[in-house]
């Protein structure tokens, strides 16, 4: 992998937007991306991820403001941009037809490299994704985590500067899960730039050293993962599960200042504050009976949940 | 009618830049394709075998015999032959370009990951097209060498029809490839055989000289590819006139020529909106 020499930021956008027809996808968000980072992209379904990523690698063009991606302008180098990013899509679109060794030779020929040094890197990247021994089956002899990982790998025939990854984890088991972020780290101490999108908070606070929450085609948050638990959330948090007759707006009332936040679902309250022990042992428990509380550390969890809210999304 | 994922239509105007295809970029889709085919090919090739024999069994020796002298004084099946060439040619196109591209396209979805590497629309399509017409051409040489053995060619010209079959093939792939990329939804596809490609079969001079029909349906079939690609497989097997083959060679290559944006233009509103 190369080092990104240029020092201007991997990717830029200002103004960036994007509309299917009446349906704002995207509506004019700014953020730059630098180099060697790991860069997470959070948000509810529809939120606008997707779109963001697909202007970024050229399958959607863009709609409003400027995109520039390794310095080049996404409206106009397209295929100069391709050329040296890889991709890792949300859909499984590998090809069925051939064999997963000719997948990668196939993906190498896309790019133009010769069939004599397609080949060695097929072979090193089948290593790198584990499925040396399976090299010679059809695609839909694999697991879904080996297409998982197959993916990664064919994202990596080109030696990318960038890689985009759209949600690469989504529907994989806990093993395969690991598999993949395991990969995911490796390319990154290999000082290549990652992008991307995710609703797996664990993922996000485990991989990303900087984050950007979306939510309706507008970025509603950014910073580190610890910056923006703090600032949203608090370094605790307190879970109270109210008994029937407390009354949650007096509790808040009488809280007043004591906590920095609050989230209330059916009977559940959680309390953010810089020591919920405090805020527990504060508490007239006579006059706000609890069935249960809990006091725990304040995790990206709640900041999405408080920032995007807690209503159910139509599918993107 | 609920359309496909993506259906988008025409799409925009292209200038030139993204309408003239990068040889190497259209070559790595022309490969993918062939490597397919070379796992297949086996299996695939001995219907194209079998399909012309039996139309040759049926018409050429069964009807054919009730049509004493033959034809413009050449027999029956000598006059239907060469034809049947140019009709695999056409056939392979069809279904290439149609149910094969759509297969690809919306199925695997491998157009997708194509598209996000350094080849853009104009290399898939023109990749594309170069396949199918090759993939045509093995299949109407198979056709040349089944009626050449059993002694229905009678010029040594016809050992030039491949290259002719390659150039009316990549026509009838344009054609396809057009409708594949503009329609909303798969079962078109029958209106597009039914409509389009059996009836151009049928009557495209395979059967049936047209110089006792009325004019018009010459006229008809002059504005279809397959009529001027049996015209050039039937001259060149039975010694051709220079001229002819020229100019009905150029009317598949100017109307390929025009008819290439389409596709690009739909492939690029559907796949990069």
């Amino acid at each position: 992998m190369t080092a990104v020499e240029d020092t201007g930021p991997v990717v830029l956008a200002r103004e960036l937007g994007k509309s299917y027809g009446e349906r704002v996808a995207v509506g004019g968000i700014d953020f730059q991306v630098p180099a060697g980072v790991c860069f997470g992209f959070l948000g509810p379904n529809g939120a606008g991820k997707t779109t963001t990523m697909k202007m970024i690698y050229g399958l959607a063009t863009v709609g409003e403001g400027e995109l520039r991606v390794l310095g080049m302008d996404a409206r106009t180098e397209r295929r100069q941009i391709k050329a040296r990013i890889g991709v890792v899509p949300q859909e499984t679109n590998l090809d069925g037809d051939l064999t997963v060794r000719e997948n990668l030779i196939q993906q190498a020929n896309y790019f133009g490299i010769s069939p004599d040094d397609a080949a060695p890197r097929a072979d090193e990247l089948l290593e790198f994704a584990l499925i040396r021994d399976r090299a010679d089956e059809r695609i839909h002899a694999l697991s879904g985590g080996m297409k998982r990982r197959l993916l990664i790998a064919r994202a990596l025939v080109n030696e990318p500067e960038l890689i985009v990854l759209d949600e690469p984890t989504t529907g994989l088991d806990p093993q395969a899960r690991l598999a993949v972020w395991r990969a995911l780290e490796r390319l990154r101490r290999q000082g290549v730039t990652l992008l991307l999108t995710t609703h797996y908070m664990e993922e996000a606070a485990r991989l990303c050293d900087s984050l950007l929450i979306m939510d309706e085609g507008r970025i509603v948050a950014e910073g580190d993962p610890p910056a923006l638990i703090r600032e949203h959330a608090g370094r605790e948090a307190l879970d109270l599960d109210l008994a029937e007759e407390c009354d949650p707006d007096a509790l808040l009332e009488a809280l007043g200042e004591l906590a920095n936040g609050h989230e209330l679902h059916d009977g559940a309250l959680t309390l953010f504050a810089e020591d919920a022990e405090e805020l527990l042992r504060s508490l007239d428990h006579d006059r706000f009976p609890t069935e249960s509380a809990m006091v725990r550390r304040a995790t990206l969890e709640d900041v999405f949940l408080r920032l995007t809210g807690r209503s159910l999304r139509e599918g993107e | 009618m609920s359309y496909e994922p993506g259906y988008a239509g025409l799409g925009a105007e292209l200038g030139l830049r993204d309408l003239i295809p990068s040889p190497r970029h259209a070559a790595a889709i022309w490969r993918r394709n062939a490597r397919v085919f070379s796992k297949l090919w086996k299996g695939a090739l001995l219907p194209t075998f079998l399909d012309p024999f039996f139309y040759l069994l049926a018409l050429g020796f069964g009807l054919g015999t009730y049509i004493a002298h033959g034809i413009n004084g050449i027999p029956y099946k000598e006059f239907v032959a060469p034809g049947l060439i140019a009709s695999a040619a056409m056939w392979s196109s069809a279904f290439e370009t149609t149910y094969n591209v759509y297969f690809r396209m919306n199925e695997l979805r491998l157009y997708d990951n194509v598209l996000s590497t350094p080849i853009e629309p104009a290399d898939l399509v023109a990749g594309d097209l170069l396949w199918s017409a090759s993939r045509a051409t093995v299949y109407g040489t198979v056709v040349l060498i089944v009626v050449s053995a059993v002694g229905l060619v009678s010029s040594w010209w016809a050992i030039l029809i491949p290259p002719f079959v390659f150039v009316g093939a990549l026509c009838i792939s344009v054609i396809g490839y057009s409708f594949t990329s503009l329609i909303p939804k798969i079962d078109l596809y029958s209106y597009f055989f039914t409509l389009g490609i059996t009836p151009m079969f049928l009557f495209s001079g395979i059967f049936f000289p047209f110089n006792q029909l009325p004019g018009w349906v010459e006229v008809v079939a002059w504005f279809t590819p397959l009529y001027h690609l049996v015209e050039i497989t039937r001259g060149m097997a039975t010694g051709p006139d220079a001229l002819q083959i020229l100019m009905h060679t150029a009317w598949l290559a100017v109307v390929t020529a025009l008819l290439f944006p389409i596709p690009v233009r739909a492939i690029r509103a559907r796949l990069v909106p």
